[in-house]
């Protein structure tokens, strides 16, 4: 089962940016991802065609299931 | 001359995912694009930090891409 945090960041100019974590730490201490997050933005290192990280818009993680059949 | 003008920068974060049979660590690569050029290495180390404190993998190396457009 593989699974993914995902991280959404408001940008300046409205529009949402996501950047995803494999393998998240589990399970997930929100005040640790909010500090997390609150770091990414101080540092400025991101930025999209709609601008730069401004504000935490929230966090999810997403379950992958892949099952396999042999088909021969 | 010949001119280098800078046209892309890309954060690498390499995470060790345990170890395999002969006793080697797995490396596994995660690229995060839209990266500002002005980037400094400092604030690169943060948001690499910050990133890596969610995931369960130990981070391993960061590394900085930087594409450039030669003129000339």
């Amino acid at each position: 089962m593989a699974k993914t945090l995902e991280l959404e960041f408001s940008t300046e100019f409205g529009k949402t940016a996501r950047i995803s974590v494999d393998s998240p730490k589990e399970p997930i201490d929100e005040e640790v991802v909010k500090l997390s997050m609150a770091q990414i933005i101080t540092s400025d290192v991101f930025t999209t065609a709609s601008g730069r990280f401004v504000a935490a818009k929230g966090a999810r993680v997403i379950e992958r299931n892949v099952t396999d059949y042999e088909l021969t | 001359m010949a001119q280098a003008l800078l046209e892309g920068t890309k954060l690498r974060l390499v995470f060790e995912a345990g170890i395999d049979d002969e006793g080697k660590p797995i490396l596994k690569a995660k690229t995060f694009s839209n990266v500002t050029k002005a980037a400094t290495a400092d604030q690169l180390s943060q948001a690499a930090q910050a990133i890596a404190g969610l995931c369960n993998d130990q981070l391993n190396k960061i590394e900085r891409n930087d594409s450039s457009e030669i003129i000339g």
